[in-house]
């Protein structure tokens, strides 16, 4: 462990990578996120505000980006955690990752079902 | 990794000791705490979908949530920062100053708690936020 600590983390190509890119994408958009929601549109946080907000599609594409990158970014990273205390062989590695997509898949589904109204 | 292996072997024994220690548990330690905020706050928004989400919106006035949002901060700053601290040294930047980009990142953690914590307190005590 000590020693691949620079260069491998026993995760996989596609899971440093993403993860990589996913923390590029999070900076980006939660700084968009964050500005918009408590700088730029200072007011209170009542339905009323936050639909009217929404009604920009930038906005819309902008929450959608961060509920992609942010679940798998937290999964990736949870799972990465996690393999290095009890899913430590590939059997229960690879039952780890398929539990945590399904929890992924569910949360991205939950989120964009609340964003809907101003998807469609 | 080509060029001088010992050398770079050398350096990343050194990334696990004290402050590579510290660093590595502490964005261990934010990361889990912002997996659990990512699905509080997904769970918080979906169900405050329409007309129920202004009480819920009350109930983050209550003081102890405002200072879990002062946490919130403290995590997702430190976390994007080691995060930057890593990714830098991934592409070979920095490895030898990495306890440098450590403590700047603990340094802008700590000056942004102080602007945030007044804002918090602020508002906990007036009961109005700074900014409205």
């Amino acid at each position: 462990m000590r020693a691949e600590a620079i260069t491998a983390h026993g995760g996989g190509m596609w899971s440093w990578l993403l993860q990589r890119i996913t923390a590029v994408l999070l900076i980006v958009m939660l700084a968009i996120h964050l500005i918009l929601t408590h700088i730029l549109n200072i007011g209170e946080l009542t339905y009323d505000n936050i639909a009217a907000r929404l009604a920009h599609a930038g906005f819309t594409v902008v929450d959608l980006i961060l509920l992609a990158a942010g679940i798998f970014h937290a999964l990736n990273g949870l799972r990465m955690v996690l393999m290095d205390y009890w899913f430590t062989s590939r059997t229960r590695a690879l039952a780890l990752s398929i539990v945590l997509w399904v929890v992924g898949i569910a949360a991205m589904a939950y989120g964009t079902w609340a964003l809907w109204p101003w998807i469609t | 990794m080509s060029g001088r292996p010992r050398e770079t072997a050398n350096v990343g024994a050194g990334l696990w000791k004290a402050t590579g220690m510290w660093a590595w548990l502490l964005f261990r330690i934010s990361g889990l705490i912002l997996v659990f905020y990512l699905g509080a706050h997904i769970i918080v928004i979906s169900t405050g979908r329409f007309d129920r989400l202004n009480e819920l919106m009350k109930a983050f006035d209550n003081p102890v949530l405002v200072l879990m949002d002062l946490a919130l901060v403290v995590a997702v700053l430190y976390h994007a920062l080691n995060g930057v601290r890593i990714i830098l040294m991934d592409f070979g930047i920095g490895v030898k100053r990495h306890k440098v980009m450590f403590w700047t990142a603990v340094a802008v953690v700590i000056v942004c708690f102080a602007v945030f914590a007044w804002v918090a307190f602020t508002f906990i005590v007036t009961g109005e936020g700074v900014t409205s």
